[in-house]
């Protein structure tokens, strides 16, 4: 982000730092001023970019706290791994169904700048709720926190995206999103490696550990929601006032969800759905849950074992730009999938089965699993009709809840009875699921000439031929 | 046996290898790696005094037989013998044993047919506080308590907690002078269970057990602690052999199917293998119900050479081992500051194995092994026929184009 400003700054003709940070710029530095302050220039949509990556940073910070705070969640509140994955399900829970009116309520009930402040005061007072449930000692009010959560966190997401096609459709969408991406990934990272220290520091200043010292690490991680909902405010200021100047629309979600649609879904994409929820419960569930298997296969410290544990998410912030950029160049996004998919169930075994440094495995997951979010969502829309494309997204992120809402429960379950070992030959399963899925994929794909293993090139002559 | 899950005989190369290997290392020892024994649990009491008892497990196989003797005569103590004929016997002399001088107050006969012997002294609980403890691996400890010497206690009288079912019986013991009165409602308990064949318990760590083997499972019940966060520890003795002691090892595995969450398993060898051995998961339980939530790590310190003297004598090692000029003693310690403890029920158990010969390997469970095969095998076949699937169809359409 740092660069960006940069960036933006050079553009400005005499641009200085204090026309980047003073709302009352000297003379000298108006027209810089004017740059920033004028909806259609460049800069303007940099300070915007900006808002709308930090829009996004409280949700995901927030998201994977249990998972930094595992051992400390488990000691203060003295519960099992089962509940303690119960966080992680309520959270998922709410977005089986809302991930198709999210769109809905951006569209038609809220608008867009409403909507984005409504889910950022939801993120914020379900982390307030999760960090008083701490305070209070009371389990359930954290699950209901969490709720709270889980209810703003994905619609958010959403707000954010359609904020980024209200701003730079036809200009730097790609890039835009991508940033957007790596600025979630950032999020988790800070997280993974900051709430640990502040426990401690936390402990130090009240004076001892417990649910109390929980609760206060918790509100102060909520800090990032504030930081987010504010972002909130400042866009739907900046986006009524582009309104005003450029009379640009509101930005529209444009989903029109048809449940009805469900029933002419083909088979490829059924396959699809099954191999993103298949993969996803191997992801997110394990990352909640893998920090403790570090400290006590591999020796880590607690320190250590939060680095690892976030090497998934940096990896992915770099790479997803990347690796979208190949699948865009190459095609062939089955043969892309199937390579992750393949690497995944690699590094599974190999954190499973082998005693060598994890470092290793945990890299390779965090490459298979940036390529796999870049050829994977794409191939929906080679199998969908445009006017189900918002249907079929709807869907597969709503099982994909779905999926990690009874794949934590389950997971906890094991990990309290049966030990690490057996959760990861359980995840290598659901691993294993979805390759299956990829290789039947590729079949049903073949046999019935579908496009979806089509190079880059061929899909650029289709497209001619198709419009000649 | 019920409540005890059957062996896992003939399940892949691991759970072979170690039948092999005993089977292999037997022959010249003659005494060990048998499949099943013939266990019995005598008491056998001082006709004079009948509180006075020791527990004889005497485990008979085809061409071996070992022989646990379990005392509370002084600290909590037991033998270990493995002599190479089914018909070595036990042979007490009261009036000797209890004498200033017992040597040869206590026999295995014949004396000819002993291969390994060995012995255990469960000296002193010890008492630590951990609330100042800035981190559970700092040492030393905080604060520590004067210990209690186990030597004074009073045991109960071991006959009534015979079981002959489960081949159990337990020894539960309470300090003779109780000034504080810690113990008025508590108890050191050291549970001992014999095995007829191999399997493994229902209740974690659910250690792997075969018919050369008995579990000691050591609780600490209800007595109250001296301080807000106590942390209990156990120093064991054991006889120096020749100028060295035994050798501690630490063996890390993958496996934690049966001790989620802990990949280690701590081990006592008393010479080069086969000998006799102790065998451990650095693990102890702050409740009945031993789950991942009440699990506390349990640390053992290196094994150190001591004077004999220094330590509390067991008429039972005195009297089998004639000259026992040194001992080693180590010293294990259970839970850390933070976590689960003892102040959370009163309550603390630890359990190890105990045996003569090669010790048990845990091997990965038939259902790991399973479902391993299933998920790595579908994809592979699906694979395969995808493959054959395309090579033919492509052929086919070369045929078609040159009908064409």
């Amino acid at each position: 982000m740092e660069d960006e400003e940069e960036e933006a700054r050079a553009l400005l003709p005499g641009g200085s730092d204090e026309a980047g940070r003073e709302t009352r710029a000297p003379p000298a530095a108006s027209g810089a001023l004017q740059a920033l302050c004028d909806p259609s220039h460049l800069a303007h949509r940099l300070v915007v970019l900006l808002l709308m990556c930090f829009l996004g940073f409280g949700s995901y910070f927030c998201y994977d706290n249990p998972a930094a705070l595992q051992i400390q969640v488990k000691r203060d509140m003295q519960v099992n791994t089962t509940k303690f994955m119960l966080l992680y399900a309520w959270y998922s829970w709410p977005n089986v169904v809302l991930c198709f009116f999210g769109g809905f309520l951006i569209d038609r009930v809220f608008g867009i700048r409403w909507g984005t402040i409504i889910f950022s005061c939801f993120v914020c007072i379900g982390q307030v709720v999760f960090a008083l449930g701490g305070i209070f000692n009371a389990f359930w009010l954290m699950e209901l926190g969490r709720f709270v959560f889980g209810i703003g966190g994905e619609s958010l997401a959403v707000a954010q995206n359609t904020y980024a096609v209200s701003w730079f459709k036809g200009k730097e969408l790609n890039l835009v999103f991508g940033l957007q991406l790596s600025m979630a990934r950032i999020g988790s990272t800070v997280n993974m490696n900051l709430m640990g220290w502040l426990y401690s520091k936390v402990e130090a200043s009240l004076g001892s550990a417990g649910h109390t010292t929980l609760g206060v690490t918790l509100m102060i991680g909520g800090i990032t929601c504030i930081l987010s909902l504010v972002c909130a405010l400042a866009l739907a200021y900046l986006d009524q006032r582009a309104e005003r100047i450029l009379h640009k629309e509101q930005g529209k979600t444009g989903e029109v969800i048809k449940l009805t649609d469900v029933k002419d879904f083909s088979l490829p994409l059924w396959l699809i759905f099954i191999i993103c929820v298949c993969y996803y419960v191997a992801i997110f569930p394990f990352i909640g849950l893998v920090k403790v298997f570090f400290t006590e296969k591999f020796g880590f410290s607690s320190q250590a074992a939060s680095a690892i544990n976030s090497v998934v998410y940096v990896i992915s912030a770099p790479m997803s730009p990347i690796f979208g950029l190949l699948v865009d160049k190459t095609g062939k996004n089955i043969i892309w999938v199937l390579c992750a998919v393949v690497t995944t169930l690699a590094s599974h075994i190999m954190l499973a089965f082998t005693l060598w440094n994890p470092w290793i495995a945990m890299c390779l997951l965090g490459l298979s699993y940036s390529l796999l979010a870049c050829a994977l969502w794409p191939m929906v829309a080679f199998v969908v009709p445009e006017h189900q494309l918002g249907t079929a997204y709807g869907f597969m992120q709503s099982i994909q809840n779905l999926g990690l809402a009874v794949i934590s429960i389950i997971a906890g379950m094991i990990l309290d009875t049966r030990g690490y070992l057996f959760l990861e030959v359980f995840f290598i399963a659901c691993v294993s699921l979805s390759l299956l899925s990829v290789v039947l994929l590729y079949m049903v794909n073949h046999a019935q000439g579908g496009n979806l293993n089509y190079s880059a090139k061929k899909r650029e002559e289709m497209k001619l031929s198709h419009e000649e | 046996m019920s409540g005890y899950e059957k062996p896992s005989r003939g399940w892949g190369f691991c759970a072979l290898s170690p039948v092999l290997l005993s089977l292999l290392m037997a022959a010249p020892l003659g005494l060990l790696g048998e499949e099943t024994r013939q266990v019995s649990l005598k008491v056998i009491s001082n006709r004079l005094d009948f509180s006075q008892n020791l527990l004889h497990i005497r485990a008979v196989g085809t061409n071996s037989t070992l022989h646990y003797v379990w005392s509370s005569l002084g600290p909590p103590a037991v033998l270990l013998v493995a002599t190479n004929t089914p018909n070595s016997t036990l042979s007490v002399n009261w009036s000797l044993l209890l004498s200033s001088d017992p040597d040869g107050g206590l026999m295995v006969l014949p004396e000819e047919s002993i291969q390994f012997s060995s012995a255990l002294v469960f000296t002193r609980l010890f008492e630590f506080d951990s609330t100042n403890m800035s981190d559970a691996a700092s040492r030393p400890l905080g604060k520590s308590y004067p210990p209690y010497s186990l030597a004074n206690f009073s045991w109960n009288n071991i006959t009534d907690s015979l079981d002959p079912a489960t081949l159990s019986a337990t020894f539960r013991g309470h300090p003779i002078r109780d000034p504080t009165g810690a113990f008025t409602n508590g108890s050191l308990a050291f549970r001992v269970q014999a095995f007829s064949t191999s399997g493994r318990p229902a209740q974690p760590p659910r250690l792997l057990h075969s018919a050369d083997t008995c579990q000691l499972e050591v609780a600490l019940v209800g007595a109250s602690p001296r301080g807000n966060r106590s942390l209990f520890g156990l120093e064991v003795a054991t006889l120096g052999q020749g100028p060295g002691c035994p050798s501690m090892q630490e063996q890390h595995s993958i496996d934690d199917e049966y001790t989620p969450a802990v990949f280690q398993l701590d081990q006592l060898l008393w010479g080069s293998l086969p000998s006799g051995f102790m065998q451990w998961r650095p693990v102890a339980f702050s409740q009945k119900r031993g789950s991942r939530d009440s699990a506390m790590p349990c640390q053992s310190s290196p094994l150190h050479p001591t004077l004999a003297y220094l330590l509390p004598q067991s008429p039972i090692v005195r009297a089998f081992f004639k000259t026992q000029d040194h001992s080693c003693a180590f010293n294990l310690t259970f839970g850390a500051s933070t976590g689960p403890g003892y102040w959370d029920q009163h309550y603390l158990s630890w359990s190890v194995l105990l045996g003569v010969g090669t010790p048990p390997v845990d091997a990965l469970s038939p259902l790991v092994l399973g479902i391993m095969a299933v998920a790595l095998g579908a994809p592979a076949l699906m694979l395969l026929a995808g493959g054959l699937f395309l090579l033919l169809g492509r052929k086919r359409d070369s045929e078609y184009q040159s009908i064409n």
